[in-house]
C-alpha cells in the first residue's frame, strides 16, 4: 500500500509521541489486567479454606434467608444469597459497600450448622484481587477526583493517547505490512528483533487493543458524556420517562420463595443458572433484586456473570443484560452489551479468560517493547556516552514495569503470611506493593537501567517462587499455612511458578546483552567483578 | 508546488482541535442520531428501550471522537483543522438546537 511520504512521517511522530507518554500507565494497566482475568480464582487461593462458611443445599436458602431477615434486620436493606460452592451461602456487608473503593470493608458471612441453626462470623473482606483490580483501573495512582479515584480519569486520558497511537501506528506500519508482519529478523540485532515482534504483536491484536481504548475511555468519562448528551436531549429524559410507577410497599411476607425466582428467571433466559440474587431495600419504596447469572456460552456483560433487574415482589424484570432474553434491549442494548463483555473477556468461558489474559499480557509487552524502540532509536552508536533523556527514559521504563511487577508478585508471596497476624489485610496489601514498587523506581535509578534489570528480573522470579514456596511449607505439620485445595488454587501455583521461569530466562538474557553486548548502549555496564564500576555509578 | 500541499506540523493547534471542535462534533452528530434516527427521542419507546438506547447514544460519542482526534493530523495546518471541525461542529449542534425547538 502507498501513503505519501509526508503523512507517514507526521503519523511516525504521533505515535513516538502518544506511545511514549501513555506507555508505562498503559503497562501497569494491562499487566494488572491480565491477571484480573482469574479475579475470583486468586481470592480463592488467598482465602484460607475455613474462611468462607459451608455451601448449603439451595432448598434450606429459604430458611437461612428467613433467620437472617429476623437475627439481623439491617439485612433487609442490602443482603446477598450466593448459590456458588465455594462461598459462603448468605453474606452482608457490615462496613463499606460493594460500590467504591475502601481498605477496611467488614462482611458478616452466614450459614446453617447441622441442627439448622443460623452460623454467623464477621470478616474482613480478604481481597487480593481487589488490589489487583485497583491497580488495573488507576495504575496505582493515588488519590481521589470526584466519586473516582483519579487514576481512573489519567488512565482515560492515557486511553486516548493509546487509541492514537494504535491508529498511527497501524497508518505508518502499512506501506511496509504485507512484507514484513510474519517476519521476526533476529539475525538483524536487537532493534530489528523488538520492532518485529512490537509489530507482530499490535496488528495481531489490533482489534482487541481498539475496543480496550474505546471502553477505558467510556468507562473513565461517562459522566461527562452523559452530561453532553442530556444537553442534547433537551427536555427529553435520558432514563426513565413516561411511564407511571404506582408506589406499593409491600409486606416481607409476601416475599415469594427463591424457587419462585428461579423459575422466573429460567423462563426468561434459559440455559442459565443462578449464581447470586442481591436483595435491596425490601421494606423502602424501592425494593429490588439484582441476579447475576452465568452462561459460559453467552457474552455476558459483568466481569463474570449477566444480571437481571426484578421487583423481589411482583417478579416484574425492569431490565437485563441478556440481549437474548425475552427483554427489549433490542439492537442498541446488544451494542452496548457486547462493548461491555468485550473488554471484561466474559465470554468463552474458560477458554476466553485464557486468552484474554494472554492478550493482557501481550499487550502489556506491546507497551514496555516500545519504549525499548524508542531507547534503541535513540542509541548513539559511535559513543559510549548516551544522552541523559535516555538514560531516564530507560530506568524508568525499567523501574516502572518491574516495580508493578514485583509489587503485586509480593503481595501475593506475602498474602498467607499476612493472614497469620493481625492485622487488615487490604492496608497491608497496598504498603506491600508500594514499597517493592518505588522501591524499584529508586534502584533503577540508583543502579541504572542495565544493572538493575537483572536484579529486577531474579528478583521478580524470587517473589514468584515464595508463592508455591509458602504452600509446600503448609505441608510441615503444625504449620498454620494452608495448602492449595482446588484447581483455581493450583492454578495460581502454576502461574506463578510460570512467571517465574519466564523471568529467570529473561533475565539469563539481559545478562548477556549487559556485560557482554555492544558497548555504545545504555544496556552495556561491565560486571562487578572487574575493577570498574558501571559508568552510570562512577 | 509541492510545499503547498505538504502536512504541517502543527501539533499543538491540530490535537486542540481535535479535542474540542472534536468533542462538540461527536456530540452533535450523536444528537442528530438521536433525534431522528430509529427509537429516536420523537418515537414512542418503553423505559427499558429508552434505557439502552440512551447508553447506546452515549457508547458512539467516544469512537466518534477518537476517530476525529486520530486523523486531525492529515490536515494540512491547524488553520484548517480548526476550520473544518469547528465548522461542522457548529453546524451539527445548530442543527440539534434547532430539532429541539422544532420536535
Amino acid at each position: 500500500m502507498k501513503i505519501r511520504a509526508d503523512v507517514l512521517r507526521t503519523y511516525q511522530s504521533v505515535h513516538t509521541w502518544t506511545g511514549i507518554s501513555a506507555g508505562l500507565l498503559l503497562f501497569i494497566g494491562f499487566f494488572a489486567g491480565a491477571l484480573t482475568m482469574f479475579g475470583s480464582e486468586i481470592d480463592d487461593w488467598a482465602t484460607p479454606p475455613h474462611y468462607q462458611m459451608n455451601q448449603i443445599q439451595p432448598a434450606q436458602q429459604d430458611t437461612l434467608l428467613e433467620l437472617v431477615f429476623t437475627q439481623y434486620p439491617e439485612t433487609l436493606n442490602n443482603v446477598t444469597i450466593n448459590y456458588e460452592p465455594d462461598s459462603s451461602p448468605i453474606y452482608w456487608y457490615g462496613q463499606g459497600s460493594a460500590r467504591g473503593f475502601s481498605l477496611d470493608d467488614t462482611m458478616w458471612h452466614g450459614t446453617l450448622d447441622e441442627q439448622g441453626e443460623l452460623v454467623t462470623a464477621l470478616r474482613h473482606v480478604n481481597e487480593l484481587s481487589m488490589l489487583v483490580d485497583y491497580l488495573h483501573r488507576s495504575a496505582g495512582i493515588i488519590g481521589e477526583v470526584g466519586h473516582d479515584q483519579a487514576g481512573v480519569y489519567i488512565l482515560g486520558i492515557a486511553a486516548f493517547l493509546y487509541f492514537i497511537a494504535l491508529i498511527s501506528g497501524l497508518i505508518f506500519l502499512l506501506p511496509s505490512l504485507v512484507k514484513s508482519f510474519f517476519a521476526l529478523r533476529k539475525e538483524k540485532g536487537a532493534n530489528r528483533f523488538w520492532l518485529d515482534s512490537h509489530n507482530l504483536v499490535g496488528v495481531a491484536s489490533f482489534p482487541f487493543h481498539i475496543i480496550i481504548a474505546i471502553t477505558v475511555v467510556v468507562f473513565s468519562f461517562h459522566d461527562l458524556f452523559y452530561g453532553g448528551l442530556s444537553q442534547v436531549y433537551g427536555d427529553k429524559p435520558l432514563f426513565g420517562g413516561e411511564e407511571q410507577h404506582p408506589e406499593i410497599r409491600y409486606e416481607l411476607s409476601e416475599l415469594p420463595s427463591l424457587n419462585e425466582i428461579h423459575t422466573k428467571v429460567a423462563q426468561y433466559a434459559p440455559g442459565f443458572s443462578v449464581s447470586s440474587i442481591n436483595f435491596r431495600g425490601l421494606t423502602g419504596a424501592h425494593p429490588s433484586a439484582s441476579i447475576s447469572i452465568v452462561n459460559d456460552k453467552s457474552l455476558m456483560r459483568g466481569p463474570h456473570t449477566d444480571f437481571i433487574f426484578m421487583n423481589p415482589y411482583t417478579l416484574e424484570i425492569d431490565t437485563s443484560s441478556v440481549t437474548n432474553g425475552n427483554g427489549q434491549q433490542g439492537v442498541w442494548g446488544a451494542v452496548v452489551t457486547t462493548f461491555f463483555g468485550l473488554h471484561f473477556g466474559s465470554y468463552g468461558g474458560e477458554l476466553g479468560r485464557w486468552l484474554y489474559f494472554i492478550m493482557g499480557l501481550g499487550g502489556a509487552f506491546l507497551f514496555y517493547s516500545g519504549n525499548l524502540i524508542w531507547l534503541e532509536k535513540r542509541r548513539k552508536k559511535q559513543s559510549t556516552e548516551q544522552s541523559k533523556s535516555s538514560h531516564f527514559m530507560a530506568n524508568l521504563t525499567v523501574g516502572v514495569c518491574l516495580g508493578c511487577a514485583m509489587g503485586i508478585a509480593g503481595a501475593f508471596a506475602a498474602s498467607k503470611w499476612i493472614m497469620l497476624i493481625d492485622v487488615n489485610i487490604n492496608i497491608a496489601y497496598m504498603w506491600v506493593y508500594y514499597a517493592l514498587f518505588f522501591a524499584s523506581i529508586l534502584t533503577a535509578f540508583g543502579y541504572g537501567a542495565a544493572r538493575f534489570s537483572i536484579i529486577g528480573l531474579y528478583g521478580f522470579a524470587a517473589l514468584c517462587l515464595m508463592v508455591p514456596i509458602t504452600s509446600l511449607l503448609g505441608l510441615i505439620p503444625q504449620m498454620p499455612l494452608w495448602t492449595p485445595s482446588s484447581t483455581a488454587d493450583y492454578g495460581v501455583e502454576i502461574a506463578a511458578i510460570g512467571f517465574a521461569v519466564a523471568s529467570i530466562l529473561a533475565a539469563k538474557k539481559v545478562q548477556q546483552r549487559v556485560y557482554e553486548g555492544a558497548q555504545n548502549s545504555i544496556w552495556y555496564c561491565p560486571k562487578y567483578t572487574s575493577e570498574r564500576t558501571c559508568k552510570r555509578l562512577a | 508546488m509541492v510545499n503547498a500541499n505538504k502536512i504541517e506540523p502543527h501539533w499543538w493547534g491540530k490535537t486542540l482541535a481535535g479535542i474540542f471542535a472534536g468533542f462538540f462534533l461527536s456530540i452533535g452528530l450523536v444528537g442528530i442520531f438521536a433525534w431522528l434516527g430509529p427509537d429516536g427521542l420523537t418515537q414512542q419507546i418503553t423505559e427499558e428501550q429508552r434505557l439502552w438506547k440512551t447508553q447506546f447514544n452515549m457508547w458512539m460519542i467516544t469512537p466518534i471522537w477518537l476517530i476525529i482526534l486520530s486523523f486531525v493530523y492529515l490536515f494540512k495546518s491547524s488553520r484548517q483543522a480548526w476550520a473544518w471541525l469547528g465548522g461542522a461542529a457548529c453546524v451539527s449542534i445548530a442543527i440539534v438546537a434547532a430539532l429541539k425547538e422544532m420536535l
